[in-house]
């Protein structure tokens, strides 16, 4: 089976019913895509399927044989010189000093993208409501809204 | 990942240093043996205070180094920091102080994980307890700064003037139109390098340019590209999955086990049984699980407690039951005619729900195994896996990896031993990664504690007396990972579960007495240890006595404040939060305000919080938090610290209880089991208040165990109910 990941077509030997988030992690070593809970509700797992943030761990690669997947590694882009230019999202994550462990926060940037992309203009309780579904044990929630709105010049209270 | 094993040590050349010469003579590395004027009395003094001469890893024979650096020709430096980067930022703080004292470009320095091959080998790399700052603080400086000099003078040599004739900044010695960097001394060195006895002196705390700042952490591009490897990511060129057989109860025993059909099923390379252990060994994770269901399992034994049952089991009645362990002035005589007041607490057990499970790669490479795992402590897991396997130490090499995740859960070294066993029996990388199920139930967690405090106030309305009374199960007690039985006969109260416990108000009469119950559930080490439960209860109970006698929490406080330095701490943090919230003013409906205290791994904290109670929905709207530990080495750092820890004090208060039923823990995943989000965060102030030259308190605990009185101590003042169970439920009241 063939599947689209970060604008490149790859072979797969995995079984269609294979959750995606394996394929990527064990089989392509695309490790950036975590593991936390396996039902899709902490959210470490989110990637991009044609843009829309999607929780890897319950998509059976069988439904995402004809999409665009993106994982963190293929957020960041590469320059004419070949330089790593990082998603504004990953910027601000960074300039906010967001991350603890960062065991969630591919998952949190995915979404946040995702969501940005859809609506580039959101207010505090638009950010709030599309970051409340991720979890993070370390609790960086305050600077994750920071970072979100920092991209999307939103005015927070922190 | 590849590994190779490197068997060979530095020797150490000299009493106190250790250096070697790297490849060429481009590579100076330099570490400093344990045996440093102040390190190993700071080490033995982190463990002691956590582990009273218990098993924990020998500081006594130290014969590597605890910080090693490397600068090479270009004047590029690299610092491998010996403790475990699992959030908390460790490795930027301790970078920040060597990089200070070794005058270094931060631009150019680059921070690495040591692992045992590096030399750390008296402990130091185990991080637990929000030590790391306090115990290495002192050491790195002096390593750092006798480095400086030996290669300031060095320089000296090497232009033929005298050592006070250069300037030196970032790496760089200037000699009127000279400049010449730190590698090109290095590599231009001749022979061997010139130790001193005594470390150099110290940079004047004025001249600091990296501590006390918020120097922005190290580790993050390498995170948030998602290239950082933590221990489930672990890989290995023909790496196999392993999956783990799990007793249906606690304490339960394997005493059949066959392959059943398992062998046949897709995917099975291996089915491992050995005494009490079954495990499948398969080319992906979720065939070695599936796996497991085909296996022929008989268990026997253990427990089938209840949650009723366990709670019933948690109780004391007797009061003269229990080992005392705090007296001051005389309890007995003030409460000889009973208490004014008397409130009862419970804290239930709680998972630690890191995100990242436990995991770890095992390999044999030349008779060497290679463990990548993520742990907190790398020495515990190589003993482990040594006496597991029955080889010798050295023959098992860890290799840390970052962590995500720990909370006191990632000091077991379970998985390590696990990835090791199945490796053994297919001789080939295995890599086992825990599920959420697993992490639900077959770690350990949190011990439940009930705490029962009384008050005597006298006719003419004075505090005379508070006592404290608790019974909890093991944290140091805990079965293999702490205090062997016969110190725990000795001890007869198990000192974590009994941390935060002890009554520091200036109250003339006080007693603490403590219940050991020992669970057949595993309990142990969780973020905050016992402060948690205690100052839950402590701090709510204070809240009751200032209502009792009608006098403002906070007031309440200044007028009890312990005497001498700490009470001063205390006035001072009050003082910070009052003013910062306005405490006192007037508070919309359905909105009040509650306050806590803690002096906890030596440091102060006092957190106002702003509640909001809408129907039986209680959610957090402001708080605001002020931290005393002394000295703070990066202000943003320790912002984080103190919003997570009130971020998961509020999951655990408000949502996170672990009940058991049959002998095994409910929930098996978040579904039944949810943590706090975004949206019930409130906003943070945090304020980092300076009280000495050096870090003297951890940062990593002492806040979350104020989070829930906090809360608490807000619904009263707007419901005028008293919330004394976690998590709280208006509607069970």
């Amino acid at each position: 089976m063939e599947l689209k990941i970060n604008d490149a077509t790859i072979e797969v030997a995995s079984s269609p019913d294979e959750p995606l988030l394996w394929v990527l992690r064990d089989e392509l070593g695309l490790t950036g895509t975590k593991f936390g809970c396996g039902i899709g509700i902490c959210g470490s797992c989110t990637v991009h399927v044609d843009g829309v943030a999607t929780r890897s761990c319950v998509t059976p690669i069988s439904s995402v044989a004809d999409k665009a997947i993106t994982t963190i590694e293929g957020l960041s882009t590469t320059d004419e010189n070949g330089v790593e230019v990082l998603h504004p999202i990953q910027q601000a994550f960074i300039d906010e000093q967001v991350p603890q462990c960062s065991w969630c926060m591919s998952g949190q940037m995915m979404t946040a993208s995702a969501f940005l992309q859809q609506n580039p203009s959101p207010n505090e309780e638009e950010i709030v409501n599309a970051m409340s579904n991720n979890y993070c044990r370390c609790g960086c929630y305050v600077r994750i809204k920071a970072a979100v709105a920092r991209v999307a010049q939103a005015e927070v209270s922190a | 990942m590849t590994t190779q094993p490197q068997t060979k040590r530095w020797q150490v050349s000299r009493r106190q240093f250790l250096i070697g010469i790297g490849a060429g003579t481009a590579t100076l590395a330099i570490g400093l043996a344990a045996s440093a004027p102040t390190l190993k009395r700071e080490a033995q003094l982190a463990i002691n205070q956590a582990f009273l001469n218990g098993e924990a890893p020998s500081s006594d024979t130290p014969k590597a180094p605890f910080i090693w650096f490397e600068i090479h020709a270009d004047n590029s430096a690299f610092l491998y920091i010996p403790k475990m980067e699992m959030g908390q930022g460790i490795h930027t703080t301790l970078a920040q102080v060597a990089a200070d004292e070794l005058e270094l470009d931060w631009e150019r320095v680059t921070v690495r994980q040591p692992d045992i091959r590096h030399g750390f080998d008296a402990g130091l790399l185990f991080t637990f307890g929000s030590t790391s700052t306090t115990s290495l603080y002192q050491p790195i400086r002096e390593v750092s700064a006798t480095l400086r000099e030996m290669i300031r003078q060095e320089a000296a040599q090497q232009l033929g003037t005298t050592a006070d004739a250069l300037t030196l900044d970032k790496g760089t010695f200037k000699h009127g139109e000279t400049i010449v960097t730190y590698g090109e001394i290095i590599a231009n060195k001749q022979g061997e390098w010139d130790i001193p006895e005594d470390p150099a002196p110290l940079k004047d705390a004025r001249n600091f340019r990296y501590i006390g700042q918020s120097v922005k952490r190290v580790d993050f591009k390498e995170k948030l590209t998602g290239r950082a490897v933590y221990g489930y990511d672990a890989r290995a060129e023909g790496m196999l999955y392993g999956a783990i057989a799990r007793p249906p109860r606690y304490q339960a025993t394997l005493t059949h086990a066959s392959e059943g059909t398992a062998k046949s099923l897709p995917g099975v390379v291996e089915v491992v049984i050995q005494e009490g252990f079954a495990g499948v060994v398969a080319t992906t994770r979720r065939q070695a699980y599936a796996a497991l269901d085909a296996l022929e399992l008989t268990w026997e034994g253990g427990s089938e407690m209840s949650q009723a049952e366990l709670e019933t089991f948690m109780r004391f009645d007797d009061r003269t039951d229990g080992v005392l362990i705090q007296r001051e002035g005389n309890p007995n005589e003030a409460f000889q005619d009973g208490a004014t007041l008397t409130a009862e607490y419970f804290t239930p057990m709680a998972v630690h729900a890191h995100l990242e499970p436990q995991a770890a790669l095992a390999e044999i490479v030349d008779g060497q195994y290679i463990i990548t795992t993520s742990t907190q402590s790398p020495e515990i897991s190589q003993q482990s896996v040594a006496n597991g396997l029955g080889i010798e130490a050295d023959q098992v090499q860890v290799i840390p990896t970052f962590i995500g995740g720990g909370f006191g859960r990632k000091t077991g070294t379970d998985v390590a031993l696990e990835a090791a066993r199945l490796a053994q029996a297919v001789n080939r990388p295995v890599h086992v990664g825990w599920n959420r199920t697993e992490e639900m139930r077959y770690g350990y967690r949190r011990p439940p504690t009930i705490n029962i405090l009384r008050a005597q106030i006298s006719e003419d309305n004075q505090l005379v007396a508070v006592d404290h009374t608790l019974s909890s199960s093991d944290t140091l007690f805990a079965e293999g990972i702490g205090l062997p039985r016969f110190a725990q006969n000795i001890l007869g109260a198990d000192p974590l579960s009994a941390s935060g416990s002890q009554l520091i108000y200036n109250i003339p009469n006080r007693a603490v007495t403590y219940h050991h119950r020992r669970l057949p559930i595993p309990t142990a080490y969780w973020r905050g240890l016992g402060s948690f439960a205690n100052t839950f209860a402590i701090e709510t109970f204070m809240d009751e006595i200032a209502h009792a006698l009608q006098v403002d929490p906070l007031e309440f406080r200044l007028r009890h404040l312990p005497e001498g330095e700490i009470g001063e701490r205390i006035k001072i943090a009050l003082e910070t939060v009052r003013q910062a919230s306005n405490w006192g003013q007037a508070m919309p409906d359905g909105m009040g305000r509650g306050l806590a205290i803690a002096y906890d791994r030596k440091t102060v904290v006092a957190l106002v919080m702003t509640v909001q109670v809408d129907g039986e929905k209680i959610q957090a709207r402001q708080a605001w938090c002020a931290i005393d530990p002394g000295l703070v080495v990066n202000p943003d750092g320790a912002a984080s610290q103190v919003q997570g820890q009130i971020v998961m004090g509020l999951s655990s208060a408000l949502l996170e209880e672990q009940v058991i039923e049959n002998g095994l823990a409910t929930d098996s995943n978040f579904n039944t089991y949810p943590l706090i989000t975004l949206r019930d965060t409130p906003t943070i102030e945090v304020f980092p208040l300076k009280s000495a030259d050096a870090p003297t308190g951890g940062l990593g605990e002492p806040v979350i165990g104020t989070v829930p009185a906090a809360v608490s101590n807000a619904v009263f003042a707007i419901t005028g109910q008293r919330l004394r169970r976690m998590p709280f439920n208006l509607a069970r009241l």
